[in-house]
Formats: C-alpha cells, structure tokens, sequence
C-alpha cells in the first residue's frame, strides 16, 4: 500500500505537466467547436427529448435550453483559453472542469452515452491541483506526479474497463461475434469496406483488441522515456487506423495520452542552443549546474 | 502575479498526499462499480460499454436512419446535423419514439431550427435497414422497415408497423 502510494505521487518533471496542461486547456475550444460539434446541436433540440442521467437529477442540472447549452458553450471556450494562459490556475482550472463536465452532461442526455471521454475529465479534475507551472520549470514535483500519474490511470482504465464491459455485456464469445462487422456495414469508410468479404478478419482483430484491452496495465509499467514514447506511438496508431476504418476517433482520450510524453525535453532542445550543454541525461532532472538566469530570458 | 521558472524539486505534505490518494481511491472505485453494475445513466461512472454486445454472426445488421418529405415536396434522408441528434441518440430513444410517434414533431421542430431557410418537414419516417448476415459475412441483401411515421396536419400517432 505505501509502495503504491509512493508510485502514485513520483514526483515527475514540473516542465512536463505545465505544457500537458496547456495542452489539454488548448484542446476544449478544438472539440467544442470543431471535432465534437454534435453537443452544441443539442441547443436546438426541444428539451422533451432530453434524457437525464443520474447526474443531472443529482445535482439538480438545469435543462438544456437553449440558452444554457450557448451559455455553456462560450463561458467553456473563454475560461479554457484564459486557463491556457497559466494564470490563476487553480481557479480558472476548477471553472474549466465544472463547465466541461456540464457540457458533458449536455452532451450524453439524450439517449446515447459516449466513453471516449473519461481519461480527458480526469484530467481536467486534477489539473487544477498543482498550482503555477511554468516549462521551464526545472524541478519535479510530487503533486504534478500524482496528477499526470491520475490521467494516466484512467486513459489504461479506458481500455482495461471497455475489455471488462465486453465480457459483461457480450460475454466472453464477443470475440467471435460480428461486432467489427456491424460497426463496418454501419459506418464503414472505403478503407475499410473490404474487410467484410473477408469475415475471419474481423474476428482476428476482436481477438486482438479484446487481447490489448485487458493487457493494457502494461501501459503503466513503461518507465524510460523512450518506452512512454513508443506507447504514445502504438496507441496513435491504434487510434487513427479506427478513424481511418469506422471515422470513429477518442479525440479527447487521445490528448490524455499525451500525459505520458516526456514534453520536459521541449526546454532542454530550447535550451540546447544557449548556454545549457550536456546533462540531457534523463534521469536525474536536475540541471548539473545551476546557469539558467530565468529572469534574463523572455518568458517563452 | 509573475513567477520565475524554478529550480526546486516540491514534496507533498502528509495531508495533501493522504486527500490526494483518497480522491484517486474514490474515483476507482466509482468506477470499477460502473464497470461492474452500472448503467449508461452513471456517467461519467458509468460501464464503458461502446461496441460491447455481441452481434450474432447470422443476425442482420441494423442501421437506422429517419427520412423526410419537406413541404416542397422533396423526399429523402436527413442527415444528424439536421435533426441536432445523432442516430445514435434516435437509436437510443427509439422504443420512446416507436410507442409515441408523435414525438417525432420534435424533431421537425429542431430542424426547423437548424435550417431556418429551408422548406420544413411534413412527413418523418424513422427507417431500419436491415443487412443480411451469413456467417459474419454481408450477403448484400438488405430490407427496409418503417419503425415510425409522423405527418404534419395530422399528429395522431399511427400505429406500429
């Protein structure tokens, strides 16, 4: 139990969460307006048809009308762009995943219920925990740790809980099912159309990702930089060869991914070509010598 | 407030580890018990359940869509940016739909709506296309099935085909 508290808040690079957190803040007003576009439909549709969740009776949530969904919409987008900034982060960063997570409910009450979302709420909730951040941070922090450590629990959660809720609602003979089939005649691209005249295809693949899914707690244990790279690029892939298949992509889930790059090695490639030499090592993070005049650089 | 990059490596203090391990304990258990028993109504704790039921190898493949008439006359689908639900969401209200027809001049409402210009509706049929399977291959046979119809002047809803 220690030891898995211990893990949980490594203290782990300030620099690496302060550009993880721009970019997450970066994302919202990418998906709001542009890559989820169907929640802000929802502003024109009658609120009889809105569904609550369990949430939403809860926490008395106000109906969707259209103002709220606007109202939602816009304070979402300027908070999070303010949030990027870096000010106030514990504020603007509570603002931000409270208007999310409505946005959120808006987004799932009316009869379907996405999950591709879970790793990226996460996220927005512990972002807020850790105060003033800057990339050219050079300490590690225990409670950046605990956060990008939280994020990266969920993003393995998502995989490992959709394997377990295979198994719960398809039973374990999903994998010889037609799922990939049905998601293929319903939403297949011409790049994948083709793999429906070969149908034990389709099958091998579920054996694959259901396989994926429960091993993926592997994830956590990829220590070096290089093997959380070479995570980040497989999953990518995975990713992108779905949306390339069935336009189906975890936009959100994929920005939560990114918690796992090394992004602290943006400033040491800045830095390479000023005064900064050598100790690119990895693992200490504590520059060898103390050169770096913060205030007599420009800030970015 | 401006701060300096720094240079200091920041613990945590007994209380913020404690909260902080306590708020991540909570969290996986919520959502281990939405994994376990929940229902989509628990999100964000709820099961992660897209693409998770078995479709039978010689089941067909359902795929619903709603069709129109506008009141120029014109016939044909209508796409989810039209309607501001996806067809998941008309999927997943579909029993509510299929007992209510009537509720389809919500959606001729919010179609309105999003398409100020153009001639509204005064038919709206949700259509299932049914794709023959055999042996988790397509046959290329489809049928199609009208789940649900609501006309304009008249809003008495018609019975289930």
């Amino acid at each position: 139990m220690r030891r898995l508290g211990r893990w949980w808040t490594e203290p782990l690079p300030m620099a690496r969460f302060a550009v993880f957190r721009v970019v997450v803040y970066l994302f919202i007003p990418v998906d709001v307006l542009l890559t989820t576009p169907w929640v802000a439909w929802h502003a024109d549709v009658p609120t009889e048809l809105y569904q609550p969740l369990v949430v939403g009776g809860l926490l008395n949530l106000p109906l969707p009308t259209r103002l709220v969904v606007l109202g939602v919409q816009w304070a979402l987008i300027v908070t999070a762009l303010l949030a990027a900034t870096g000010r106030s982060p514990r504020l603007l960063g509570a603002l931000v995943f409270l208007l999310y997570f409505e946005w959120m409910v808006i987004a799932m009450s009316y009869g379907k219920v996405d999950h591709d979302r879970f790793a990226f709420l996460v996220a927005l909730a512990v972002l807020p925990t850790v105060g003033v951040a800057r990339w050219r941070d050079r300490g590690r922090s225990e409670a950046a740790g605990w956060a990008l450590r939280c994020v990266q629990v969920a993003v393995v959660l998502t995989y490992f809980f959709a394997a377990w809720a295979k198994v719960r609602f398809g039973g374990w003979d999903w994998v010889t099912g037609a799922t990939l089939t049905r998601a293929v005649i319903r939403r297949g691209t011409m790049w994948a159309d083709w793999t429906l005249d070969v149908p034990n295809l389709l099958v091998g693949a579920q054996w694959l990702l259901l396989g994926f899914e429960l091993l993926s707690p592997l994830i956590l244990l990829a220590r070096s930089g290089r093997a959380r790279v070479a995570v980040v690029a497989f999953l990518l892939g995975f990713h992108l060869m779905t949306y390339a298949a069935i336009t189906i992509i975890f936009l959100p889930h994929v920005v939560a991914l990114l918690s796992m790059l090394p992004w602290e090695r943006l400033r040491r490639v800045t830095e390479d070509s000023a005064e900064d030499s050598g100790d690119a090592g990895a693992a200490s993070g504590t520059p060898s010598s103390p050169v770096s005049a913060p205030g007599g650089r420009p800030d970015r | 407030m401006r701060v300096a990059a720094t240079d200091r490596d920041t613990t945590l203090g007994t209380t913020g580890r404690a909260v902080r391990l306590l708020a991540a304990a909570v969290v996986l258990v919520l959502a281990t018990a939405g994994t376990v028993w929940g229902q989509d109504s628990a999100f964000p704790f709820g099961p992660f359940r897209m693409y998770s039921t078995r479709s039978g190898t010689d089941v067909p493949v359902n795929s619903t869509r709603i069709d129109a008439i506008t009141a120029a006359g014109v016939r044909g689908p209508i796409a989810d940016a039209d309607t501001g639900l996806r067809r998941a969401e008309i999927e997943g209200q579909l029993p509510r739909l299929i007992a209510d027809p009537s509720l389809l001049e919500l959606i001729a409402q919010s179609y309105v709506r999003r398409n100020p210009d153009r001639p509204p509706l005064i038919r709206i049929e949700i259509v299932v296309r049914r794709y023959e399977l055999r042996a988790g291959a397509a046959t290329g046979q489809y049928s199609d099935t009208v789940l649900a119809a609501w006309d304009a002047d008249d809003t008495t809803p018609e019975p289930v085909p």
